[in-house]
């Protein structure tokens, strides 16, 4: 190590930071995943400046002469069955899928999480319980329990939301139960509750940050197979209804065209794949990244 | 006596487990004045770890508990105090050394941090920069640099991690420092290092310390009295004088058998024979009935008391019965 002692002020942050951008692939991801939030957010900027003037105009305005058109200079990506532009719509369409997921993700990890931690830690009856019934949310598909769940609520945004995010509680639940079992019984846990640590102290300061490295990869893979549920539930017409640019329900209307335009349905079907590709790089580099074991 | 800092009393702990009740200590009794060591000596699994945990009420319940006795500190009995009360008590007056430096700090904590945790958990009040200086200075009194402070416990020696460690227990000035074989996991000159820091700062601070150890050598050096521990019990007690000069009990008798000495030329070490009896199955007599060479029908019948000699020397053996009265 050339540099040795000197860079006193390296927080575990930036050190994992110094280890994930030595991983290209990870870092393809990332970049990739910051296009698409980059994207998401300027769309919704426009929106607001123009008050949806430009959607209206560029996203939804229908060309019937110019149906299914294959790709051109004026429109990179083709046209649609009703003639609308597919790169306007896939770039309208990059927030529904990583905004939904998102939040889908962070639901169901928020309440896993926590039921999860609260099953390693205290153990006994509260684990029994809780997780049996994880295990009896686990026994149904998670599509199928989100259909389900959409069907029974109806079709709208906040509840393919609920849907998605109940059907991921009992992956993120199982996670971080078993990261905090494994964690709990080492004797650092002991040190810290013979200087006096209270039960808050030890599970946020030295059972959570101790357990975050798979923590962070199942969000990650999560957030994949959430964008994924997201999409499929649209495909199947349970989720965001046309004509909102969702890539899923754009991918569900062009295949009924599939013989005559390829690239109706390969265009959506390729922004699913790489978005899916890039999470799963990013995740698979921040579990390196972000063990401390693994260090230089 | 008002200068008796920690006093246990006829302390016993077992363990329940599916296999049967392990009775992993059975009456203890010590004594520990302000500023003294006791050394705790015996062999694996003789309690003296659960000792330990017992004074800390760091026993893990299930399978273990305290089934009788008190342990009195400073005139309170730990055993009545809330876990609210315990937690304010342990790291601020009573701190624990463990035994493995590699497992006992956090992998994801800089060690600064570690030491910076103990003093805020016993002062919330100070600023963030406070703590920090006097954890950096903490640091700095177990000999390693404060440049250091935001390091991580994988880029620190075994010997560094085990004085991390060390400054964590001292960070709030603790009255009593339990020290479980702090040196057992390193080799001979850090242990060295480590046993004179420890004596360094205890001194220093005048803090009284239970040290724990199954290696003699370590206890002559830095204890004023000393405790054999066999199968749960105390068998033997007195000062480092009264112990290493008059072996009263066979077992202390068998233990310094079982060290080399310098001055005589003996080619074999003296083995105790025989194993320690299955903590599940305690036999009821003296514990050591089975391996000693004075047994007597009575020693396996029945328990001896703790007989204490003129000079406050206390063994537990029938051997001293008439000596003691």
């Amino acid at each position: 190590m050339e540099k040795t002692k000197t860079n006193t002020q390296r927080s575990l942050w930036q050190d994992a930071w110094r280890r994930f951008r030595k991983n290209r692939t990870a870092m393809a991801g990332l970049i990739f995943l910051c296009l698409l939030v980059l994207i998401a957010v300027a769309t919704v900027v426009i929106d607001v400046v123009t008050q949806k003037e430009f959607y209206n105009t560029y996203v939804t305005s229908q060309n019937l002469v110019e149906r299914l058109k294959g790709p051109s200079l004026e429109h990179p990506f083709g046209q649609d069955e009703y003639g609308r532009d597919i790169l306007m719509r896939m770039l309208w369409g990059v927030r529904y899928s990583l905004f939904m997921g998102g939040i889908a993700i962070i639901f169901s990890l928020i309440v896993g999480g926590a039921l999860g931690a609260l099953a390693g830690y205290y153990g006994k009856v509260i684990d029994t319980v809780l997780m049996r019934f994880m295990d009896i949310l686990l026994a149904i598909p998670s599509m199928l329990l989100a259909t389900a769940i959409v069907a029974a609520l109806g079709t709208s945004l906040v509840n393919v939301l609920i849907a998605i995010g109940i059907a991921y509680i009992p992956t993120f639940a199982r996670t971080v139960r078993a990261s905090v079992l494994t964690v709990k019984d080492q004797e650092f846990i002991e040190a810290a509750r013979s200087i006096g640590c209270n039960d808050r102290e030890i599970i946020f300061k030295y059972i959570v940050p101790n357990a975050m490295a798979p923590i962070i990869v199942q969000a990650t893979l999560g957030l994949a197979g959430a964008i994924l549920s997201i999409a499929g539930l649209s495909f199947l017409g349970l989720g965001i209804q046309p004509p909102t640019p969702e890539w899923g329900a754009m991918l569900s209307n062009a295949r009924n065209y599939f013989r005559d335009a390829w690239h109706v349905t390969v265009i959506p079907g390729l922004g699913i794949m790489l978005t899916i590709l890039s999470l799963n790089l990013m995740g698979d580099g921040l579990r390196d990244a972000l063990d401390p074991r693994m260090k230089n | 006596m008002s200068d008796i800092l920690l006093d246990i009393r006829d302390l016993s702990i077992i363990y329940a487990t599916d296999d049967g009740v392990t009775e992993a200590l059975n009456g203890a009794c010590l004594q520990l004045r302000k500023g003294e060591s006791l050394g705790l000596v015996g062999e694996t699994g003789a309690g003296k770890t659960t000792l330990a945990r017992g004074i800390m009420r760091l026993i893990p319940n299930p399978p273990g508990k305290i089934v009788s006795g008190q342990v009195f500190y400073d005139g309170r009995d730990i055993m009545e105090l809330s876990e609210k009360e315990m937690r304010a008590l342990r790291g601020r007056q009573i701190s624990m050394i463990f035994q493995d430096p590699m497992t006992s700090l956090n992998p994801v904590m800089t060690v600064g941090e570690q030491i910076r945790e103990v003093i805020i958990t016993h002062h919330p009040n100070l600023s963030k920069a406070e703590s920090r200086k006097q954890a950096e200075e903490m640091l700095e009194m177990v000999g390693i640099v404060a440049s250091r402070y935001d390091d991580y416990p994988h880029q620190f020696s075994g010997g560094m991690k085990q004085r991390v460690v060390i400054a964590i227990a001292l960070a709030c000035n603790p009255q009593l420092l339990i020290a479980d074989e702090p040196t057992t996991a390193l080799d001979v000159t850090i242990q060295a290092q480590v046993l004179e820091m420890i004596h360094g700062l205890k001194v220093k601070n005048n803090t009284a310390m239970l040290l724990i150890t199954h290696d003699l050598g370590v206890v002559a050096q830095n204890c004023d009295t000393v405790a054999i521990i066999y199968a749960g019990e105390i068998v033997e007690y007195g000062t480092l004088q009264q112990v290493y000069k008059n072996i009263l009990h066979p077992y202390t008798e068998g233990l310094f058998g079982s060290v080399p000495r310098l001055e005589t030329n003996s080619k074999r070490l003296a083995a105790i024979d025989g194993m320690m009896p299955d903590p599940t199955a305690l036999p009821k007599g003296c514990k050591f009935a089975e391996r000693c060479k004075y047994a007597t029908d009575r020693c396996r019948a029945e328990l001896p008391d703790m007989y204490e000699l003129e000079d406050g020397h206390k063994v537990r053996c029938f051997r001293y019965e008439k000596e003691a009265q």
